[in-house]
């Protein structure tokens, strides 16, 4: 800490950015008119900007040359296993197809059976090749497709890590925001969004845990139980102290739970 | 990047690369590489990792493209991914915890700076940004981003804060205490940045 509101507060980055309203601008340019810190703060900002466009910028690989990234890119995206991901919607759409297809069947056949003696008093004047036609059955390939659960089974798990994975990814931002603060200079104020967040994470942490553990996906319902914990803990921080961020940095830090996040949401 | 797509929205390119038009797909990455390899070098600090990162970044957009919500900005969700998978190499290249990179910069490549400053401040520069890219490479993950996203893509606090999804307070804070251990690092390395003058 400098002893300086402005420069506590973040504002004279702020300012040096030119993200301040005019108004505000003015009152950390008097300001800084007068503080020392704080034009010392600015000029090192000023320093640290042309140190660093002193620098090459790199947007590209060596030379400027996409080729081999281009061939690299193409070849994963051509390999089965992200095609595969790219396809995931295929068996949804596959068994709502076959729903229709099994449900229309089934409607159209009890129609026809219904409608039999009105049907033959029609046929005489219906067309020769309708009249040949079979009356609609459920189709074999159709009533097959349903049949075994296992496929059902394995598209809602994935479904259900799919989703814990989009979960993760927003836990994740808040266990960092936690993981990388700093205990001896952080006021309670500096994580209140976290402890906000981590209250309106946690039903959807215990719902997917929950779901996971009936479905015997026990790696992760036990990472989503360790980020349960961790958002309990922070949401619950009735004195939001060091102390109490140290307690769930180490909470963080024994189940290594970035680490595991990351395994459990790549690992699909 | 075909003449057909050159004026495509992002969004349409997207719409398009789901339905399975490769040209599309290939449009997008061209369009957007240049951004997802810079903020990956400055986040490795080589041109190995920073492949391997920008590659990560497609191959999730192209495994995620029926996910991509349409109102909302690609840049936004790029910058996301970039995010997620700059933390996932992190993961695989340091399984013990987040310990410094300890891997030098490869070859640097002789671009054009962002900005064009004197001679004089270039020799000062150049000195000063080699201790700079150093402490960058060993400021944490978080901070590291929310720095690069600032200072190299010239993002502003909010539009960081919804292409990470952090408030933007906690956004200020990562950027100030990155400020803070960047003036630390000149200090202690004995490079006096204010009294240059």
């Amino acid at each position: 800490m400098s002893g300086c509101g402005f420069l506590d507060a973040g504002t004279i980055e702020l300012c040096f950015y030119g993200e301040l309203e005019p108004a505000a601008a003015e009152r950390v340019d008097a300001h800084v008119r007068a503080c020392a810190v704080c034009q010392r703060h600015l000029e090192d900002l000023r320093a640290i900007r042309t140190a660093l466009a002193s620098r090459p910028r790199v947007d590209g690989p060596a030379r400027g040359d996409w080729t081999s990234f281009t061939r690299r890119l193409d070849t994963a995206i051509a390999s089965p296993a992200t095609s595969q991901r790219m396809r995931t919607v295929v068996p949804w759409l596959a068994i709502a197809a076959t729903l229709t297809v099994v449900t229309t069947g089934v409607l159209v056949t009890t129609r026809v059976h219904h409608e039999q003696p009105s049907a033959a008093r029609e046929e005489s004047s219906m067309p020769a090749s309708l009249a040949a036609a079979e009356p609609p059955t459920v189709p074999q390939t159709a009533a097959s497709a349903i049949a075994p659960d296992t496929a059902v089974v394995r598209d809602a798990n994935r479904s259900l890590v799919q989703h814990s994975e989009e979960h993760f990814e927003r836990s994740k931002l808040v266990v960092l925001g936690l993981a990388t603060l700093d205990p001896q200079q952080a006021r309670a104020g500096d994580w209140q969004h976290e402890r906000q967040l981590a209250g309106s994470l946690l039903p959807d942490t215990r719902l997917y845990r929950l779901a996971a553990e009936q479905r015997g996906m026990t790696n992760l319902a036990r990472v989503l139980g360790d980020l349960e914990t961790v958002l309990l803990e922070t949401s619950m921080a009735d004195h939001p102290d060091a102390e109490a961020l140290e307690r769930v940095q180490r909470l963080i830090a024994r189940r290594d739970l970035v680490v595991k996040m990351n395994v459990v949401g790549s690992g699909i | 990047m075909d003449g057909a797509f050159r004026s495509a929205a992002d969004s349409d390119l997207v719409a398009r690369a789901a339905a399975g038009d490769a040209s599309a797909f290939h449009a997008l990455v061209e369009r957007h590489r240049a951004m997802v390899y810079r903020v990956a070098y400055q986040f490795a600090g080589n041109h190995h990792d920073a492949e391997d990162i920008a590659q990560d970044v497609f191959i999730k957009v192209y495994r995620s493209l029926n996910r991509f919500r349409y109102d909302a900005q690609l840049t936004s969700w790029l910058y996301r991914i970039v995010m997620n998978a700059c933390i996932d190499h992190r993961r695989r290249h340091a399984p013990a915890g987040w310990a410094p990179f300890t891997e030098d910069a490869e070859l640097r490549m002789l671009n054009t700076p962002e900005e064009s400053p004197g001679p004089e401040d270039a020799a000062y520069g150049t000195e000063v940004g080699e201790v700079l890219e150093a402490e960058i490479a060993r400021l944490p993950p978080g901070q590291r981003l929310v720095f690069t996203m600032r200072h190299h893509e010239g993002l502003k606090l909010c539009e960081i804060a919804e292409a990470l999804g952090l408030a933007e307070g906690t956004v200020k804070r990562q950027l100030h205490a990155a400020v803070h251990r960047l003036r630390a690092a000149l200090s202690a390395s004995r490079v006096t940045v204010g009294g240059r003058a």
